[in-house]
């Protein structure tokens, strides 16, 4: 499904920033992997190529067969569209779209019809619990009911690869909890791949497998 | 797309009601005075081209001199061949007591011999017309248009009160006219009668203004034209209605032209402001540009979404624009009109109206400009990078070091427009848009690192005056730098051009208010009309006697202006007694001096020539001025070169006897009267007053009268130059208020935190004024060189290509400080707007806004 091979990322900027150093590792289709580590090691870095979002200064990101490293903006943004959801820490909605609205947005983005859309919608946003909220502002709405529109909008696209950064981090633990056990329903429902970053060890062990990362550098890979 | 621009776009639209407006009225205000002045320029134009040919009727040619044509020509017409008409004319456009009916052109006609014309059309069974003897007998008589008359509510019999140069004059209406053809020129606000009762009511002595010939079958135009010619000399034109059209056209569309810069430099604004609001917007959406990034937007997309929000921003604005400038085209037109009839004698009435092409021009340019404002943001837009959704925190522009290539690229731009300031290497409107564009372009790339590098010294200094409001307005102005220095080049560029144009005008004034000073020595000045260019009576050369007989007065001068034209150009005659005249006044010669002035000029018959004339011609002393006179073609050594301000197409000046002996016209504009020292003013003002007494018109003014009188032509000719000034300075101050709006919205959050740590709204308040201040005085003092420089660059190059004037040139200190002490107040006020809602700003929700 995934495999990154010795990956290095530089940020050029005033004083260079070494954020990821020869990481190498593969993620089977269907598993659920926890990614860890202190803060500035490189966790989001990491999440960022897998997605596509960036490229890496050395190495190849293969995701689907595809070596996103090599692809030009347009098509990894043509790729994303399909292949790879992202759910953020601190949500990133439209503050002036509605629930329903948001969810929609890559679906628009994608030019899916109009009629499919509202179909799709309803069934992501039954499918995280937020049925009768769907014409709510996200300021009208809890952290947690946000971070729910942000899981509909990831699965709403139904891509295979589903990537959280700190999908809880915003939230307290019962609220935490929730959506963690959301994000594991919905990969027992289906047959989604997810990478979580996080700092919670309980988040953690509710993953398949933990890679540790420490000075941007793969320091364990442990199955649960 | 669809769905992210009707949900996206224009819930974005929604919630920042202000910042769409703000856009929205750059596009509209650019837009706006673009319809306007066009639609008033193509309406001016058009309609002296109908005016001509409806009022010409069946005449084929016209024959007309400056001054009038003496009755005695009429004679010389009849026995030339070919002629199968002729008719005499007088044309004066006149303002009824009823003011509100606005202007009337008057046409005095031969009503026995002028139907061969024009079709009168007269209406009804009314004896008078049938038998015009019976109109004719009674000199009061005049035929009304009809839709004149049903707006003035006239029937026959009624009176009509016209104020002429002599006073309130009452004509009778005795007649009605169909509105067709000739008729309908001027708008229809048209009155006919007879051509000596109008000769008399409008003091044009034994004098038409020009007289109408119509040929004998089988005499062609060229053989018509060329008869009269060889017997009428060549101080006559002799021309077709059409060629006499197309030329006041011409003139006339050189005059409106300069309207263009005005509205060029409005739609230039509204680029401008789009720009700035889409740079704000973009780098305000970030995050969300992120987040649909990373949600599958491709860069496309993305441009394409701001790309076509744009579109629509400038359509909207396009179409509200045009509906503006169709209202204020009215005004704009009744200005062109006042101003071509003042200066040029021509005349026109028209409904300004915008036409199919114009309208769609317009809103197209809106669009235009709207696109081309929001192209650079929009790409810029479409180069976030996707992660930017994940940085935590607010994102900020982060500042780029001084690019050195940039400064010094600016620097040489603004070197380029120094350069050819000081040596032009071509003339004209070309040169004008370089030297504009130069200081345009250098203001975009100097003003961010300057504005950094102001705001770096001038912050710790409002930090230290005020902790909270000062550090918290600095912050706010460093910490977007994209934002800053937006604001401060919409701000640098309209203040620049405030203190450029309002410099040159500055200057131009104080030069000429010093000449008059110099040439206007005498003590009162009697005048016939109150129009200065283009005169509509004149004083018998007898009153002289009659004033220089009154007890008090030493010596009077006859002053005689006349237009002419030298060398295909137009260019102003000056007649006076040049010695008296020279006893009084000092000239400031480039060449010759008073002795060869004076000597040239009462000895020999020379002329002398104004500076402007001396560079527009490129004659001087040791070179002859031909002129067509009516005793034939002369031409005229120059004695002497000085600095003069008469007309700003160059001034010839001769001596009374020499333009009597040529011209034999003795009429008189202006007689300057010199009172022996210790003669009371008022008391020989009311004997002259009483010497007129109602038998011709008359203004007398005193020396400084007269100057402030001829200081408020010389504003009213400025007029357009001043509208620009206006728009800079509103331009201005709608930078300063966008920005600030913006600055307030970005913060929401900083405020929230310092309220919550216990800052108060006035604080608050404060730091959102001190902001706008800051801006305001950046602005101005990165202004104060561009300013300066078009300044110079208008008083000299520009007036010596336009008027070949070089006017001395006078820091505008009065405009500066009055731009000093107004604009940060003005921008302190301005951010009243925005810091309201700023102060009242939530501590929770503004924490929550992230
Ligand atoms: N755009 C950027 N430019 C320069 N340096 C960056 C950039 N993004 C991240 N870094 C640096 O790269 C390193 C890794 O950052 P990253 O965001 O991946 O860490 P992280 O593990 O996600 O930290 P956290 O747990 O705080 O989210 C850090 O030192 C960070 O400062
Ligand atoms: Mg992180």
């Amino acid at each position: 499904m995934l495999r990154l091979t010795d990956v290095s990322k530089i940020y050029e900027g005033k004083s260079q920033v070494k954020a990821l150093t020869g990481v190498s590792f593969a993620i089977e289709s269907g598993e659920m992997v926890a990614v860890m580590g202190p803060s500035g090691s490189g966790k989001s870095t990491l999440l960022n190529l897998m997605g596509g979002l960036d490229v890496p200064t050395a190495g190849s990101v293969e995701v689907a067969g595809r070596d996103l490293a090599k692809e030009d903006e347009e098509s990894r943004s043509l790729f994303r569209r399909t292949h790879v959801s992202y759910i953020f820490q601190a949500y990133h909605l439209m503050p002036t779209l509605t629930a329903a609205q948001n969810v929609a947005l890559p679906l628009h983005i994608a030019g899916v019809p109009r009629k499919e859309v509202d179909e799709r919608v309803d069934r992501a946003l039954q499918e995280v619990g937020l049925g009768a909220r769907d014409r709510h502002l996200p300021d009208e709405l809890s952290g947690g009911e946000r971070q729910r529109v942000a899981i509909a909008r990831a699965l709403v696209t139904g891509a295979a690869l589903l990537l959280a950064d700190e999908p809880t981090g915003n939230l307290d633990t019962v609220r935490g909890a929730e959506i963690l056990a959301l994000l594991r329903s919905i990969h027992e429902r289906g047959s989604a791949t997810i990478v979580m970053v996080t700092h919670d060890p309980s988040a953690a062990s509710a993953c398949d497998r933990r890679l540790e990362i420490r000075d941007g550098r793969l320091v364990g890979d442990n199955r649960n | 797309m669809r769905f992210l621009l009707s949900t996206l776009s224009l819930s974005y639209a929604t919630r920042n009601k202000a910042k769409t407006f703000l856009t929205l009225l750059g596009v509209v205000v650019g837009v706006a005075t673009f319809s306007a002045i066009r639609g008033a320029q193509s309406t001016l134009v058009g309609g002296i081209r109908s005016t001509v040919d409806r009022m010409a009727g069946k005449a084929q040619l016209q024959i007309a001199m400056e001054g009038g044509v003496p009755e005695e020509l009429t004679e010389t017409i009849r026995e030339l061949p070919g002629i199968r008409s002729q008719s005499p004319v007088i044309e004066q456009v006149v303002v009824p007591e009823r003011g509100e009916l606005g202007s009337i052109l008057v046409l005095g006609v031969d009503l026995l011999g002028d139907r061969e014309m024009r079709d009168y059309s007269f209406e009804g069974d009314d004896a008078d017309l049938d038998d015009p003897l019976l109109f004719l007998a009674q000199p009061d008589s005049v035929a009304v248009a009809r839709p004149l008359a049903k707006r003035a509510g006239l029937k026959i019999g009624d009176p009509l009160v016209l104020k002429t140069s002599r006073g309130l004059r009452t004509v009778k209406v005795r007649g009605l006219m169909t509105p067709k053809g000739f008729a309908e020129a001027f708008g229809g606000n048209l009155i006919v009668m007879d051509v000596f009762a109008a000769q008399d009511l409008f003091a044009r002595g034994r004098r038409f203004d020009r007289v109408e010939v119509r040929l004998a079958d089988g005499t062609t135009l060229e053989e018509g034209t060329r008869t009269i010619e060889k017997a009428v000399g060549p101080a006559y034109r002799v021309e077709t209605p059409d060629r006499r059209g197309a030329q006041l056209e011409k003139l006339i569309t050189n005059f409106v032209a300069g309207f263009n810069i005005s509205s060029g430099f409005a739609l230039g604004i509204g680029t401008f402001l789009i720009f700035n609001s889409f740079a704000v917007a973009v780098n305000r959406r970030r995050r969300d540009i992120g987040t649909l990034r990373s949600l599958g937007a491709t860069p496309r997309q993305v441009m394409l979404l701001f790309l076509v929000e744009a579109a629509v921003l400038g359509l909207v604005g396009g179409v509200l624009g045009l509906l503006a400038g169709a209202s204020m085209s009215q005004s704009f037109l009744k200005l062109m009109e006042q101003t071509s009839e003042q200066v040029f004698g021509i005349i026109n009435a028209s409904e300004a109206h915008i036409d199919g092409t114009l309208a769609v021009q317009s809103v197209l340019l809106g669009l235009f400009a709207s696109l081309v404002g929001a192209w650079e943001p929009s790409r810029a837009a479409s180069r976030i990078p996707p992660t930017e959704a994940f940085a935590k925190g607010s994102f900020q522009a982060k500042r780029g070091p001084l690019s050195k290539p940039r400064v010094i690229g600016g620097l040489a731009l603004f070197g380029a427009a120094i350069a050819f300031t000081f040596r032009p290497p071509f003339g004209g409107n070309p040169l004008i848009l370089m030297v504009m564009g130069l200081c345009v372009a250098s203001v975009a790339m100097l003003a961010s690192p300057a504005s950094q590098a102001l705001i770096d010294r001038v912050a710790p200094f409002a930090a230290r005056i005020s902790p909270v409001a000062g550090r918290l307005a600095a912050d706010s102005l460093m910490a977007n730098p994209r934002r800053t220095s937006g604001t401060v080049i919409a701000t640098t560029i309209s203040i620049g051009f405030v203190l450029g144009l309002g410099g040159y005008m500055g200057s131009t004034k104080a030069s000429m208010l010093r000449w008059m000073h110099d040439v206007l020595t005498s003590d009162l000045y009697v005048r016939a009309s109150a129009n200065f260019t283009n005169p509509d009576s004149r004083f018998p050369a007898s009153f002289r006697e009659e004033l220089a007989a009154l007890s008090g007065v030493r010596s009077v001068e006859s002053y005689r202006g006349m237009r002419i034209t030298v060398d295909g150009e137009p260019a102003m005659l000056g007649t006076i007694e040049v010695p008296l005249m020279m006893k009084r006044v000092k000239h400031d010669f480039l060449q010759g001096n008073d002795e060869s002035m004076l000597r040239g000029l009462s000895e020999r018959g020379e002329v002398g020539v104004s500076d402007n004339f001396h560079r527009l011609h490129r004659a001087g002393v040791g070179d002859k001025v031909t002129i067509a006179t009516p005793s034939g073609t002369v031409s005229f050594p120059i004695a002497a070169v000085f600095r003069d301000y008469t007309n700003d197409r160059g001034t010839i000046f001769m001596d009374r006897s020499v333009f009597l002996r040529y011209w034999k016209d003795d009429r008189v504009d202006t007689y300057d009267v010199n009172l022996i020292s210790g003669a009371d003013i008022g008391k020989v003002r009311d004997e002259i007053r009483v010497l007129v007494g109602g038998r011709m018109p008359a203004l007398i003014s005193t020396k400084r009268e007269f100057v402030s009188e001829i200081g408020k032509a010389v504003d009213a000719f400025y007029s357009l130059v001043r509208i620009t000034v206006f728009l800079a300075l509103g331009v201005a101050f709608l930078g300063i208020v966008t920005s600030l709006l913006i600055s307030v919205a970005e913060r929401t959050r900083e405020i929230g935190i310092l309220k919550a740590l216990g800052a108060v709204r006035a604080q608050i308040a404060r730091s959102v004024a001190l902001e706008g201040v800051a801006l305001a005085v950046v602005g101005y003092v990165l202004s104060l060189p561009i300013g300066l420089l078009i300044a110079y660059f208008m008083e000299t190059t520009v007036a010596e290509v336009f008027a070949g004037w070089r006017m001395p040139h006078q820091t505008p200190w009065g405009l500066l400080t009055e731009l000093a002490i107004a604009l940060p107040l003005v921008s302190a006020l301005a951010a009243f707007v925005p810091a309201r809602p700023a102060a009242r700003t939530k501590v929770t929700e503004a924490i929550e806004y992230e």
